[in-house]
């Protein structure tokens, strides 16, 4: 490996003398008596409920506008349900041709998403 | 075992080991010494929370390495680097707790520009010779994903170095 043979794998760091010889009672020294439990907080309350009304209001209205959307006639629901095929079959084609031409393989998808 | 023994004999078996860990992150001794008083701090904290899921060790080494990557996104101009300034490697070889030559400097220059995935995934593989599946249960990463980052870090690595033969 190139990195290896040009830098190796010695450890340059250095700490100062006896520093791990006093490393427990100095960490110990820096901790409370009892372990601090963190404490359920009043204070953002108000806006807790606030926040969870709005979210279910919103909720509730996306339920209704989603159940009148689908209230439709039979024969709308057939032609909707053919359209929505051929809908589908052209996204897989393409999605198959673009697969295709970009030639990735699980590996490369890993090595593109830890770039990023 | 009374809680705080048991938590003394914990900070006496760990404490070097993370140590280590914390320090190839943040690079100077004093940062290293401050975010390793933090884990044990927010291990004691948390300690009775901690009922075993996974090894001590495991979860000694997630909250420290954790705590280093937000000390350094915290203090943006320490320890990470842009592509052009040699900054960490000139502050590395002026530093008297650093014994290194100039291209171990270097190493730490390369590792620094690394997003924080593929540089703590470099320090524990390169280094510490750490198992994929150990460093996936640390980073709660597949260690597909993880082979990849170190990959990609090595491969930069070299970049780096070539780049300036």
């Amino acid at each position: 490996m190139y990195i290896q043979e040009k830098v190796g794998k010695r450890n340059p760091f250095r700490v100062p003398e006896g520093y791990f010889d006093n490393l427990t009672a100095q960490v110990l020294q820096n901790l409370p008596e009892q372990p601090k439990r963190r404490a359920k907080s009043v204070f953002m309350r108000p806006v807790f409920y606030a926040a969870a009304s709005v979210c279910a209001l919103l909720v509730a209205g996306a339920a209704w506008m989603w159940q009148s959307k689908t209230e439709v006639s039979p024969a709308t629901s057939v032609q909707a349900k053919v359209e929505n095929h051929v809908q589908q079959s052209d996204n897989e084609e393409y999605m198959d041709e673009a697969v295709d031409y970009m030639m990735l393989d699980n590996h490369e998808i890993y090595a593109y998403l830890a770039e990023n | 075992m009374d809680k705080r023994r048991e938590f003394e004999s914990i900070v006496r078996e760990y404490s070097e080991q993370l140590y280590w860990q914390i320090r190839r992150i943040v690079l100077t001794h004093d940062d290293a010494n401050d975010v390793l008083q933090n884990t044990f701090l927010k291990a004691w904290n948390g300690f009775d929370n901690f009922h075993g899921e996974s090894k001590i060790s495991t979860w000694l080494s997630r909250i420290a390495i954790n705590e280093s990557l937000d000390f350094l996104r915290r203090n943006k101009h320490l320890g990470s680097a842009t592509s052009d300034d040699l900054s960490v490697a000139n502050s590395l070889l002026a530093d008297d707790y650093f014994d290194g030559n100039e291209t171990e400097a270097m190493l730490q220059q390369a590792v620094s520009q690394l997003p924080d995935v593929q540089r703590t995934v470099f320090q524990l593989r390169y280094f510490e010779e750490m198992k994929y599946s150990d460093i996936s249960q640390l980073l709660d990463t597949s260690e597909g994903a993880l082979k990849a980052s170190y990959h990609i870090a090595v491969k930069k690595i070299t970049e780096f170095f070539k780049s300036r033969d």
